[in-house]
């Protein structure tokens, strides 16, 4: 059957009234955490998974979905309006969005972001449509060997790209990978690190150390260097369409980002930030109109934006096809494939075509529902903005315990809570990337699995480990992206 | 806080910047390795099968996470600096307010205690009632209300949703 064919499948799925149903519900809540301070995605999907055991599992990611889309658009409207991005990805909008709004130009850069945010959304979706049975395909030949090589790729690029130093960078990794070996080990039983505790023989849930990670340490942090000023909201002003100029202004950074930002979305560690950043940098390069940047340039919002919805759309390319998260956000979704029991990865294509293709589908459908839902409603939207830090930080508390004693009512999860949220709450303090942790501690036991495969193969020989072309290749890419900063900084002395 | 301010990362506030010898963190990162290492010995290795054994990664983590803190010490003994993070609502630069932390700190700790013999509604009030404070709430009653409300109403949502939360409030056997 035609990728084609599957797609309209998959409208069969994503139409039906309940499914049509989620992807409001995630439309919904996706714009509103994207506008709510201190809780994103990641957060929120690792808040909804205990509560979604009860849906079935096509409904749950088509929600989900709804909700890694509508984050890409809320981001933007805080951005504009209060200079406060909602998301990382949304920095870059601030940038040029938020001087616009005070030059009474805020409906129109509004509007640039949303469309911008639909038209890449929805090309990225196309990409994906396309790109992802293509993908899946060859995964099929890929030998555990090679799954070992793209783990270990994407440890090195998360480490090297994600924070301000590859130490750092590292250091989270590898405490994300350390704390992934806790319990017991799927090969051969053996309880790893449990220090005699019952409970820790399941391990430690992903869902537990995000939400401290996320929510907890957030709180700590903010609690602790509060800044109580309330930013100035922009008015929205000016027509609230774009004008015809706007229009021939804003086209061609949408293509822009979007080209930009669905391949750098499915590379590991570039999450949303350094797409939109390229954009930005690449539209300031272009523009007709350099003396219009700094001062609100449409392009610096057009493009941005394109940039981080394609991105959104991008990293379901690694996660749907290989198994492979490349952000957070994309290690708590794997996590909620795992919880229903299910594998992303090529076998999935196969064996649910359904759940796959209602999710692609999906995400036409929730692009739609969100460009209705921003571009008139955006008035409403952030009103949201009048809910008090004080009481919003602690009903974030309190859905972060929920989530947590949701898992297994058990006190030993309460207490990881506490250390790791400490641990986010020093990490914030002394500038150690997040997102790494998640990785490891979501990627860790796969490379591990895939590396005692491939080694028992190979009868323990480690050149196993280069054996296949790809491993080669991609192993080699690793170790080089290890010293790219090493040679960079001598190019720069010689030069 | 202006955008101006967020572009320049480096420099200009590094003079505001929290303790500048952080030595502690790379010493814990140490004990953590070690413990790992520790554990990863009484772990078979592998070689049996010609598999590798469940002891090789925690090995390597252990072994990573150890040499990774002696890094970072080194690092910082040459003057690596350290900048606090800016988040949507918090100013990186500021001094920390160390009653607001823990308070905070101890809305996150109690529960640990208080769940299981207290129940969800009731803890989940009071740290609402904490966290509200930290953040410079002052009306705690209000807090304390909205708090229950929040609580309660979460509770049997998500009993309803069929979410083991425990008992309403234990002590009563509801």
């Amino acid at each position: 059957m035609g990728t084609f064919e599957l797609l309209l499948q998959g409208f069969g799925v994503a139409l039906q009234p309940t499914n049509l149903m989620w992807a409001l519900v995630g439309s919904v809540l996706g714009t509103a955490i994207g506008i709510l301070p201190g809780i994103g995605p990641a957060l929120t999907i690792a808040l909804l998974l205990p509560v979604t055991t009860a849906l079935a599992p096509t409904s749950a990611f088509i929600m989900f979905a709804g909700i890694l889309y509508g984050a890409m658009y809320g981001g933007s409207t805080t951005s504009i309006l209060l200079n406060t991005p909602g998301e990382a990805g949304s920095m870059m909008t601030a940038l040029e969005g938020n001087k616009m709004a005070r030059a009474g130009r805020g409906a129109a850069a509004l509007a640039t972001a949303a469309i911008g945010s639909f038209v890449a959304g929805t090309i990225a979706t196309l990409c994906l449509t396309f790109a992802a049975p293509a993908v899946a395909e060859l995964a099929f030949y890929f030998k555990p060997t090679d799954y070992f090589a793209i783990t270990a790729l994407a440890f090195c690029s998360v480490a090297v790209v994600m924070g301000t130093s590859r130490t750092r960078g590292f250091i989270s990794l590898f405490l994300g990978i350390a704390i992934g070996v806790i319990g017991i080990d799927t090969m051969t039983g053996q309880a790893r690190l449990t220090f005699g505790n019952m409970q820790l023989l399941r391990g430690i849930a992903l869902t537990v150390v995000l939400v401290s990670l996320f929510a907890v340490g957030e709180i700590l942090y903010v609690a602790s260097r509060y800044r109580s000023t309330p930013g100035v909201m922009a008015p929205i002003k000016g027509q609230l369409w774009m004008t015809r100029q706007d229009f021939a202004r804003s086209w061609k950074p949408w293509l822009r980002g979007t080209a930009i930002g669905f391949p750098m979305g499915a590379l590991p560690g570039s999450g949303s930030e350094i797409p939109t950043m390229l954009s930005y940098t690449l539209e300031r390069k272009l523009t007709r109109y350099p003396e219009e940047f700094g001062k609100g340039a449409i392009e610096g919002v057009a493009g941005p934006e394109a940039a981080n919805n394609a991105a959104a759309a991008g990293i379901l390319v690694p996660l749907l096809t290989l198994g492979l998260p490349t952000s957070a956000t994309a290690a708590v979704l794997l996590a909620a494939f795992q919880n229903y029991g299910l594998q992303p990865g090529p076998f999935l294509f196969t064996s649910n075509p359904a759940l796959i293709w209602g999710l692609i589908a999906s995400l036409y459908v929730g692009n739609v529902m969100l460009l209705v839902l921003n571009l008139p409603l955006v008035g409403i939207w952030v009103q949201l903005l009048r809910i008090p830090r004080p009481q919003l930080y602690a009903g974030i508390l309190v859905f972060a315990m929920i989530g947590v004693w949701g898992l297994a009512g058990s006190w030993v999860d309460l207490t990881i809570m506490l250390v790791v949220g400490l641990a986010g709450y020093v990490m914030r303090v002394y500038d150690f990337p997040i997102a790494p942790v998640l990785i490891g501690l979501i990627l860790g036991p796969m490379a591990e699995t895939q590396l005692r495969t491939a080694l028992a193969a190979g009868q323990g020989n480690p050149m196993v480990l280069v054996s296949t072309p790809l491993s080669a290749i991609l192993i080699t890419l690793a170790v080089l992206l290890l010293a790219l900063p090493i040679f960079l900084k001598r190019l720069r002395a010689h030069a | 806080m202006s955008t101006d301010e967020r572009n320049t990362t480096g420099g200009s506030r590094a003079a505001a910047s929290t303790t500048p010898k952080p030595y502690w963190i790379g010493l814990g990162l140490m004990v953590m390795g070690a413990v790992w290492l520790y554990n990863a010995f009484g772990l078979p290795q592998g070689a049996r099968y010609a598999a590798v054994g469940p002891g090789l990664f925690v090995t390597v983590a252990g072994g990573a996470l150890l040499l990774l803190g002696a890094l970072l010490m080194v690092q910082i003994w040459r003057g690596e600096t350290f900048e606090a993070q800016d988040a949507e609502d918090a100013d990186g630069a500021t001094k920390m307010d160390r009653r607001a932390f823990l308070t905070a700190l101890v809305a996150v700790a109690l529960p640990i205690v208080t769940m299981g013999p207290l129940g969800m509604p009731f803890t989940a009030t009071l740290s609402f009632v904490l966290v509200a404070n930290a953040f410079g709430s002052r009306r705690w009653y209000l807090d304390l209300v909205y708090g229950a409300i929040l609580a309660s109403g979460s509770w049997f949502l998500f009993h309803q949703l069929g979410l083991q939360l425990g008992r309403f409030f234990p002590p009563l056997g509801v």
